[in-house]
């Protein structure tokens, strides 16, 4: 049982960041190499502001905007300075390295007495003891549900629309006297600020804030939306988005299963892999000639 | 095509369970109940490298003294996180679920994945290599614990090794630091070295560095503006330490090490530890616990007791350097070949 909320709780949060990926790799045809930066500024942002005392609700907010900062950034060295558009990733997730350290002062902080969203009085006292092993499960399925639904609401805007147009055709976006470069940049922002959002959230989780748990997060959202869509979209019913968040949760649950089974240490990574080859050659097997356009 | 490979798959993923599972029998094997009491412990070990492992052989070692020994009245789970955070709290969580009485944290973000992990499901954590345990919020200010946590501090001893430089290299006036800015330990440390200098008539010249890859530019730039490199216990520089070593002695420059392995393979000498000393003494605190005689949070941490000499010859003799006899005289190891 415990196992099973361990990597629940795990998919959960990379499932934010995760969505962020969904947006520039899927959406906009965009590798955008930037949350392996932005993941951890999420995290320093947000352990700065605890450590001085700020809201932990508030302290998330901050993480996105400055999340969102980075990738408008991104955005603008690729469409302005017209970088290639890895190289951009590269530059900002090089940049923000330095940076990240300069935030949290140190390449390790930790808080374990301070107040975050999963322990503070207000939930100690919504979830009493029996119950405060749901607690974190909770929270953070209350906020990746926000998230999604936002993130849903939104594609359907105007401003979605043409997100989702750059991406399949970017001259219908010009022929429609439309500037597709700060579609790409509107793109580029929401899906660093989620990732941000999912590493302050991580940190808050974790009571500590790590320089290196950035390193490999494109790898960890670029298998979740891959197995996610693959796996889930043959259902039709289910959005890419949520197919997304199951993605993540997969992905967390063959680490979990793989660390489970009792592997030996050196062996993980190469029997998650193989868990993943096979779940992709499944799903592919079963899709077949019906070719789904997301 | 896709049908046959299809079971092939399927059959690497099966063996891949198996081989997995069974290479585990010994560790994983259910002691035998014919002794009075069982226990099962956990061990996340963050990184793997030459010192974190003989803190965990240390380990069980200093469980094996107290009469608490694998196989017998002991199970273990060993992890390791290929120095990977995220994973590092999937391995506390998978201790926590199989019910481990105690983990045993190897290294600083293994510590605190650990503490966070367990402080709600009151599974003790026994930590070791953790350089500052104060600064990584795993104790208080005063050295008592923040909860059921506590360990040991593979804190450097500055001051003495300051002084072993000083004697061997009586005109020497700056010392070479390469470490890495990703490692809160070192940058601790970095900042005593620079605090204790002065005393000894030396200036230190830091060599940060972000990955294991900046390493030869580092050194290449750190070797023209010393007399000789000092090493810390930092994960990435000493998995580069032959590299740096060889750099070296191609210009002649010392290297000095802080712990046995290191001048094993090659630093001239070293004012240190031995973390299979340390696992033990960690070992000895685990031992305590487990057994009911002390709850893990009214015990502090504790540090290595004292530091050692460690010297080796040939790496003096390549570098034209005889190692002064009142240090080898009271030398805790001398090697007289590098070891490779």
């Amino acid at each position: 049982m415990s196992i099973l909320l361990g990597f629940m709780e795990e998919g959960l949060i990379y499932a934010i960041m995760a969505l962020g990926v969904y947006i520039t790799y899927k959406i906009l045809d965009f590798p955008d190499l930037s949350v392996d930066g932005t993941f951890p500024l999420g995290g320093a942002v947000s352990v700065t502001l605890l450590l001085a005392g700020v809201n932990p609700l508030v302290a998330l907010f901050l993480s996105f905007l400055a999340g969102a900062l980075s990738g408008c950034i991104t955005g603008l060295i690729h469409v302005k300075l017209k970088v290639r558009d890895l190289l951009s990733g590269i530059i900002v997730m090089t940049a923000l390295y330095s940076l990240n350290l300069r935030i949290a002062g140190q390449a390790n902080v930790a808080f374990f007495n301070q107040d975050t969203i999963f322990d503070n009085q207000f939930i100690n006292r919504l979830f009493p003891d029996p119950f405060s092993d749901l607690c974190v499960l909770v929270i953070l399925a209350i906020i990746v549900i926000v998230v999604k639904l936002l993130l849903d609401q939104y594609l359907k805007t105007r401003s979605g629309y043409l997100l989702r147009a750059v991406g399949d055709n970017e001259t219908l976006v010009t022929s429609l006297a439309k500037d597709k470069g700060t579609v790409k940049i509107i793109g580029l922002s929401i899906a660093n600020g989620l990732a941000a959002l999912s590493g302050a959230v991580y940190c808050q989780h974790k009571g500590f804030f790590e320089i290196s748990i950035g390193t490999g997060t494109i790898v960890i959202g670029l298998a979740s939306v891959i197995i996610g869509t693959k796996l889930f979209k043959r259902f039709g019913l289910i959005k890419s988005t949520t197919a997304v968040i199951a993605g993540s949760i997969v992905y967390k649950g063959c680490v979990s299963l793989a660390i489970f089974l009792g592997m030996e240490a050196s062996d993980l990574k190469l029997v998650t892999s193989i868990l993943f080859l096979v779940i992709l050659v499944f799903s592919t097997g079963k899709e077949k000639k019906v070719k789904h356009h997301d | 095509m896709k049908k046959s490979i299809k079971p092939l798959l399927f059959a690497a993923l099966a063996a891949a369970t198996l081989f997995g599972c069974s290479s585990n029998k010994p560790s994983e094997n259910t002691a035998d109940s014919t002794g009075d009491q069982t226990y099962t412990i956990g061990i996340g070990q963050f990184a793997e490298h030459g010192s974190l492992d003989n803190c965990r052989e240390g380990f069980l070692k200093g469980l094996e003294e107290e009469g608490i020994e694998e196989g017998k009245n002991l199970t273990v789970m060993y992890e390791n996180s290929q120095a990977d955070g995220g994973t590092a709290s999937q391995i506390i969580n998978n201790f926590i679920t199989k019910k481990a009485d105690l983990i045993c944290a190897i290294a600083t973000p293994m510590a605190q994945a650990a503490y966070s992990g367990a402080k709600k499901k009151d599974i003790p954590v026994i930590f070791t290599a953790v350089t500052d345990p104060i600064a990584a919020a795993l104790a208080k200010e005063d050295g008592t614990p923040v909860g059921k946590i506590t360990g040991t501090s593979d804190k450097l001893p500055v001051e003495k090794q300051l002084e072993m430089i000083r004697t061997i290299l009586p005109d020497a006036k700056t010392i070479g630091i390469l470490y890495s800015t990703s490692e809160i330990n070192s940058e601790a440390a970095i900042k005593e070295y620079k605090e204790a200098a002065g005393e000894y008539g030396f200036e230190i010249v830091e060599g940060p560095v972000t990955a294991a890859a900046d390493i030869p530019l580092a050194v290449d730039s750190i070797l023209t503006k010393v007399d000789c490199l000092n090493n810390l216990t930092d994960n990435t520089v000493v998995s580069s330490l032959p590299m740096i070593l060889d750099k070296a002695s191609k210009k002649n420059i010392p290297v000095f090490g802080s712990e046995i392995e290191q001048v094993k393979i090659g630093c001239l000498a070293a004012m240190g530890l031995d973390y299979v000393d340390l696992g033990i003494q960690t070992g000895k605190m685990a031992a305590k616990v487990l057994k009911g005689e002390a709850n893990a949070d009214e015990l502090n941490f504790e540090v290595i007791k004292d530091a050692a000499f460690y010297g080796n010859t040939e790496a003096a003799k390549k570098l034209g350097i005889t190692l002064p006899k009142n240090l080898t005289d009271s030398a805790a190891e001398i090697f007289t070949d590098i070891a490779r």
